[in-house]
């Protein structure tokens, strides 16, 4: 009886209980059974105990000790070195820290470098070169497994009896379909209408009692025409409670002192509805990019444009800064503002258009 | 005995008139001695005389064939200095921006062609021109900042500023970052104190002005100190990667980290 012997019965299952086999007999068979053929098999180091074996056993070993190595240095690192962010000049340690990162990185890093060069190492050069092949159909089941399939799963729907037990049909109905409603039920919440929230800002006058809204900075000093020097900008809030919070994001717009020349240039161009929203020479846009709603906040005095950081979106500050580069598509709103008998900026109304990027319903 | 009385006090109270004139008379000079301003005190005069005729020769040899003849600017070359004031010479000149070597998109930091004395001159005869900024001196600013800087929670308020007023166009950590047609908003990274201070007040090429009555100079040192404080301050991981912020972060991450990994990748693919 020999593995030649078997061979030759492929049909033939062989008796894998039969205590004679060896154990690679057994892979084998197993193999066969699924319809793997081995054609090539040889161990590695065929004598075994060779210089090369030898060293090649020396440096997996030399890998996994350094595996071992960096896992401790990992736990060591993050157990003592300083993390905490520390200023030298207010009495901190100094610059450890700022290595504690990039350490547990390397040292993990290390760790888990070591364990796969090891492991691919072992299975690369040590483990038995082989070479397998398993057949695999063409197209679709047999015919006859597919009949098959079919009955067992028509058999399960008949074992229930569903179809004649009406009641129990109902009650599940009515047990499962609330189920259903009970995991849509949140994402429906989470359709909320947002009213007119998209179309007024903090500058609506509802939010001061009906009172045209002032502008602050960000401590809630009123803004003051001679606070903005001529080609200055000041970033502004609405001064009302909460103003310059994210409860009023949408709200900051950046005031604008211009020259005599580019003011002018900026009433002439001006669009119809913004007619007069100018206070002489100082002009306000909403700082909220209409792309996707960065702060456009890059005010370059020499060629009146406003920047966005995040697309490179220019407007075009003497011509109601519409868009003149950049992926952006609307000009960016302008506030209308006055200056009250108190000598402090006041907005008009509210902004004309909507601010920030599009939606749906924004013409 | 009235009579005498009279004409002796008549005289006396023309004497006594005489005294209180000479006394008005001294009281209001030495007063308007006191008061007057320094320049016009002999020796005063004598050296700012000096000091902006030295300007107005450093001007007419290295600034004229822009600036024009009094500063009044030229078509086409260069702006008209009048009214830009002392603080806006000191920034250019000692930054090196200006005498510039060509007409180009944005005027680059460079070594300075001039002493900070000669700036001094310089500044000091366009101030005379037509007013505008005055700088502080360099150690007035030093100071104010140093003052600042013992104290961490003036130094965080110069953070929140910056953040408000700085950050759109130098970046959160002062990188500084692109702006139009090519132009930049510099790095402030090794700039000086007093030339920071200058830049806000007199907004150099594209940048904004901040005036005192905008940002107050104790705002200003609080800005500068916190400026200060993130240059002098670690990069975390030991490589600030220019300071520019995330982009080149996830740059740096996405080309070094990624074909690391791909040829990682590649080498066990090849090798199996």
């Amino acid at each position: 009886m020999s593995a030649a012997q078997h061979d030759s019965s492929a049909d033939e299952p062989v008796d894998v209980t039969d205590g004679k086999l060896s154990r690679f007999e057994i892979v084998k068979e197993g193999l066969r059974r699924d319809g793997i053929e081995i054609l090539h098999y040889e161990p590695a180091f065929p004598v075994p105990g060779t210089k090369v074996e030898k060293r090649i056993e020396r440096f997996i070993a030399f890998c996994f000790v350094v595996a071992g190595l960096g896992a401790l240095g990992f736990v060591a690192v993050y157990a003592f070195w300083p993390w905490e962010y520390e200023y030298a000049e207010f009495g901190g340690a100094g610059s450890m820290s700022k290595w504690y990162t990039p350490m547990l990185g390397l040292t993990l890093g290390l760790g888990l470098a070591g364990l796969g060069i090891g492991i691919l190492t072992w299975a690369k050069k040590l483990l038995p070169v082989e070479e397998l092949v398993q057949e695999r159909h063409d197209g679709g089941s047999k015919e006859e497994d597919r009949v098959i399939t079919g009955a067992v799963v028509g058999n399960m729907v008949d074992e229930t009896g569903i179809k004649r037990r009406p009641m129990l049909k109902r009650a599940l109905l009515f047990g499962a379909a609330p189920l259903g409603l009970a995991a849509i039920a949140p994402l429906g919440a989470l359709i909320v209408p947002p009213g007119d929230d998209l179309f007024t800002t903090g500058f609506n006058p509802s939010n001061n009692d009906g009172k045209p809204v002032g502008l602050m900075l960000k401590d809630g000093t009123l803004v003051r025409p001679d606070m903005i020097s001529v080609g200055g900008q000041i970033t502004a809030y609405p001064a009302i409670p909460d103003g310059s919070t994210n409860r009023h994001a949408d709200s900051p717009v950046l005031l604008i002192h211009l020259r005599d020349g580019d003011a002018k240039k900026a009433r002439e161009n001006a669009y119809e509805m913004y007619e007069g929203a100018q206070w002489n020479n100082y002009i306000a846009y909403s700082k909220i990019c209409t792309h996707v709603g960065c702060p456009a906040s890059l005010y370059e005095q020499q060629t009146n444009r406003l920047l966005c950081p995040c697309h490179q979106s220019q407007f075009l500050i003497t011509d109601n800064a519409k868009p003149v580069f950049g992926p952006a598509t609307r000009h960016l709103p302008q506030l209308p503002i006055d200056v009250d008998e108190d000598g402090f900026f006041y907005a008009v109304s509210d902004f004309l258009v909507p601010i920030g990027p599009a939606f749906w319903e924004r013409g | 005995m009235a009579a005498p009385t009279r004409r002796r006090s008549g005289w006396r109270r023309r004497l006594g008139a005489f005294a209180r004139f000479v006394g008005a008379l001294a009281l209001v000079g030495g007063v308007y001695t006191g008061f007057a301003p320094g320049i016009y005190a002999d020796e005063a005069d004598e050296s700012f005389q000096a000091l902006v005729a030295q300007g107005e020769e450093l001007y007419n040899n290295s600034c004229i064939s822009c600036h024009g003849v009094n500063a009044a600017g030229v078509d086409g070359r260069g702006p008209s200095l009048i009214g830009v004031g002392s603080a806006s010479v000191e920034f250019q000149v000692n930054s090196g921006r200006m005498p510039m070597a060509m007409q180009e998109t944005q005027a680059e930091r460079k070594p300075p062609v001039f002493t900070p004395e000669e700036a001094t001159a310089l500044a000091a005869y366009i101030q005379t021109l037509g007013g505008g900024p005055e700088a502080l001196p360099t150690e007035v600013v030093e100071a104010m900042v140093a003052d600042v800087m013992t104290d961490p929670y003036s130094v965080a308020e110069g953070g929140d500023l910056f953040r408000v007023n700085c950050s759109s166009c130098h970046g959160y950590a002062t990188g500084g970052g692109a702006l139009s047609s090519g132009a930049y908003a510099p790095s402030l990274a090794g700039v000086p104190a007093d030339q920071i201070y200058e830049a806000m007040l007199t907004g150099p090429q594209n940048m904004p002005v901040f005036a005192d009555n905008q940002l107050e100079p104790e705002e200003k040192a609080q800005i500068i100190a916190y400026v200060e404080y993130l240059n002098t301050d670690q990069n975390p991981g030991g490589w600030g990667l220019g300071r520019f912020g995330p982009s080149t972060e996830g740059l740096a991450i996405f080309l070094v980290g990624i074909s690391t990994l791909a040829i990682a990748t590649l080498w066990i693919a090849g090798k199996s």
